[in-house]
């Protein structure tokens, strides 16, 4: 079926993962809302907590309690129902989810039957690492273990769910391809991805609200440790793209000796944002949509090589935790979908928190989502500029290097390749810094319990569906990569321009790059005043 | 004057189509010069005028696997003088 979504500006909205991330996002963004008017439509999001099969007495971790509805802990209004609901809260998120997530596939004409069934064999292995994930042994670190009656525990965190997440769904994408393949019509770690970068705006706004209710002082540093990513995430990616694109495009011309369309493709796939910037700038030079098939393959594949490897190294080997920002910036710049790369700034945040509250005997303890903040917000700027990009080199091929007679590239070009979800993620991180600042007066006292009523809204959507979402963008990750595609003759020296390009330019420059820009950043130190 | 017509590369070709006509080249160049004899030989393009011709590429030639990561090929404009 001819699929023409981008015919006009506005015909992608119904039909289009990116618009769906927005509508999934925003949608339970505004159920969030409700709170303000004292109906709590979101308290049934489920969350984990860490566990152990024989809990000391006195202390904590009941298997029965492993999962609850984070109304329990933050709502307002209906903080009883929400504690009734304990693991019954895993059915109620699946059954909304579900509804939701099938009528965005419905839109989009994909196999109902096949997503539905996709969909809920991903959404319960998710749970089912999620939970084991979660086990004292794995998630404590040394400053709790004693609460679970332990006396080792591995400090991973909320990482450790991740890292099993993203083993079974490769074992499944890697062992059991058949399965894989029908799992494929639901395993969408872009729209995952985007639908919790969406969330992560939410996260944003909220930030400076929580901190509030701590100290006034230290919501306004919130705040304003926002703004300083927000500006230094557009300027990294500016001189990024300056110097990535042509370094990897003489690398692949002068070293690799490729074709210039070819080179200009795996140049944009390499050094910009992997498989979107592969297929823009394929649509840009006129190329055969084969050569950006192939580019995409490879990206998708060494992406998640980059999420197996760069979180551990930023965290232990370097800056490690003396400069989480920059740690988070380079990972931006680096891993180049934005499913891997969110998903490697979240793993990162988990790793560097647990490492730094290790280190610090608790005496400095990160508020969560900051150093994946800055992980995506340089890739959130990479991918707005993409279109313009693509804009540009097209203006370039079409002008200079293939010029066709009456050939005319439309502007309109810039807004087919703009990343949807961006609006959906600025739109609720505004939101909330206008609540914040607004009816909540910067935090100030008076304005407590006004902030309190956003704050129950906001902690489903951006601690219990935003980390779903990234669960589930790390199965389905695992599931669609197929390490053996890396082995496939055709793509040949492509392999080997990728991995020099990527270890020898990409990742070095990046962390020089990230480090001129976020080197001092500090993420404020909640430790006085968390239990 | 305006034509619409959906683009796609069926892998040999570069194919453009609508509900009128079928074109297809192995080249852009020569699928261009295609679209301007059919514009002439049909009097779509009139003395004088410029015809514009919006070619808006088909999504579903590309593998849905990838349409998660980007949405869009290109869409092309060709303007044939009278």
């Amino acid at each position: 079926m001819t699929d023409l979504s981008n015919r006009r500006w506005y015909s992608g909205m119904l039909t289009q993962e990116d618009w769906w991330a927005v509508w999934l996002g925003v949608g339970f963004f505004f159920l969030s809302l409700f709170n303000l008017a004292g109906i709590d439509l979101v308290g049934w999001i489920t969350y984990p907590t860490k566990w152990v099969l024989h809990p000391p007495e006195g202390g904590k971790g009941a298997v029965s309690h492993a999962f609850y509805a984070l109304g329990k802990k933050y709502s307002v209004t209906a903080k009883g129902f929400y504690k009734g609901l304990g693991w019954w809260s895993v059915l109620w998120t699946y059954v909304v989810f579900t509804i939701a997530t099938c009528i965005g596939a419905a839109f989009m004409r994909w196999n109902m039957k096949r997503f539905f069934t996709g969909w809920t064999i991903i959404y319960f292995l998710t749970i089912a690492t999620w939970f084991v994930g979660h086990h004292a042994f794995i998630a404590a670190n040394k400053i709790n273990m004693k609460q679970y009656g332990l006396n080792f525990a591995l400090s991973l965190g909320g990482g450790g769910s991740f890292i099993l997440a993203l083993i079974v769904g490769l074992v499944i994408g890697n062992f059991f391809k058949p399965f894989a393949n029908y799992l494929s019509e639901a395993a969408k770690p872009e729209w995952y991805i985007k639908t919790a970068i969406v969330t992560l705006g939410v996260k944003l706004g909220y930030l400076p609200i929580k901190l509030a209710g701590f100290s006034h002082k230290l919501g306004k540093e919130a705040a304003s440790l926002t703004f300083d990513l927000f500006v230094a995430g557009a300027a990294a990616t500016v001189v990024a793209y300056l110097v990535f694109w042509p370094g990897v495009y003489v690398i692949s011309r002068r070293l690799f000796k490729l074709p210039r369309k070819t080179a200009a493709v795996l140049g944009s796939g390499i050094s910009i944002c992997g498989v979107s910037a592969a297929v823009a700038t394929g649509g840009a030079v006129r190329a055969k949509p084969v050569v950006s098939i192939m580019v995409s393959a490879l990206v998708v594949v060494w992406a998640v090589i980059e999420l197996v490897i760069l979180p551990g190294f930023f965290t232990h080997v370097w800056p490690g935790t003396n400069d989480p920002l920059v740690a988070g910036a380079a990972m931006g710049m680096s891993v180049k979908t934005d499913g891997a790369d969110a998903a490697a700034g979240e793993l990162m945040d988990e790793f560097m928190r647990n490492k730094i509250e290790s280190e610090t005997d608790g005496a400095v303890i990160w508020p969560s989502g900051i150093i994946t903040a800055s992980a995506v917000m340089t890739k959130v700027w990479i991918d707005m500029f993409i279109g313009i990009w693509a804009f540009v080199l097209a203006l370039v091929w079409v002008y200079k290097f293939e010029r066709r007679k009456g050939e005319r590239v439309p502007v309109s070009e810039v807004w087919h390749r703009f990343p949807k979800f961006v609006i959906g993620y600025f739109f609720c991180w505004f939101f909330l810094l206008a609540l914040y600042f607004g009816p909540g007066q910067s935090g100030a006292a008076e304005a407590m319990p006004f902030l309190k009523t956003v704050k129950a809204g906001a902690v489903p959507i951006e601690k219990g569906m935003r980390k779903l979402f990234f669960m589930l963008t790390f199965m389905s990750l695992g599931i669609i990569t197929d390490f053996k595609k890396l082995k496939e003759a055709q793509f040949g020296k492509m392999v080997w321009v990728y991995f020099v390009a990527l270890f020898g330019f990409i990742i070095p420059v990046a962390i020089v790059i990230a480090y001129l820009f976020h080197h001092g950043m500090q993420i404020p130190n909640i430790a006085g005043f968390v239990k | 004057m305006k034509m619409e017509l959906v683009i796609w590369h069926d892998g040999r070709n570069w194919v453009v189509k609508n509900e009128r006509v079928t074109l297809a080249a192995r080249t852009l160049d020569e699928l261009d010069l295609e679209v301007e004899r059919f514009l002439r030989a049909h009097g779509l393009v009139r003395e004088g005028e410029m015809t514009e011709v919006f070619m808006t590429f088909d999504n579903s030639t590309i593998p849905q696997w990838i349409r998660q990561y980007s949405q869009h090929y290109f869409n092309r404009v060709l303007e044939v003088k009278g």
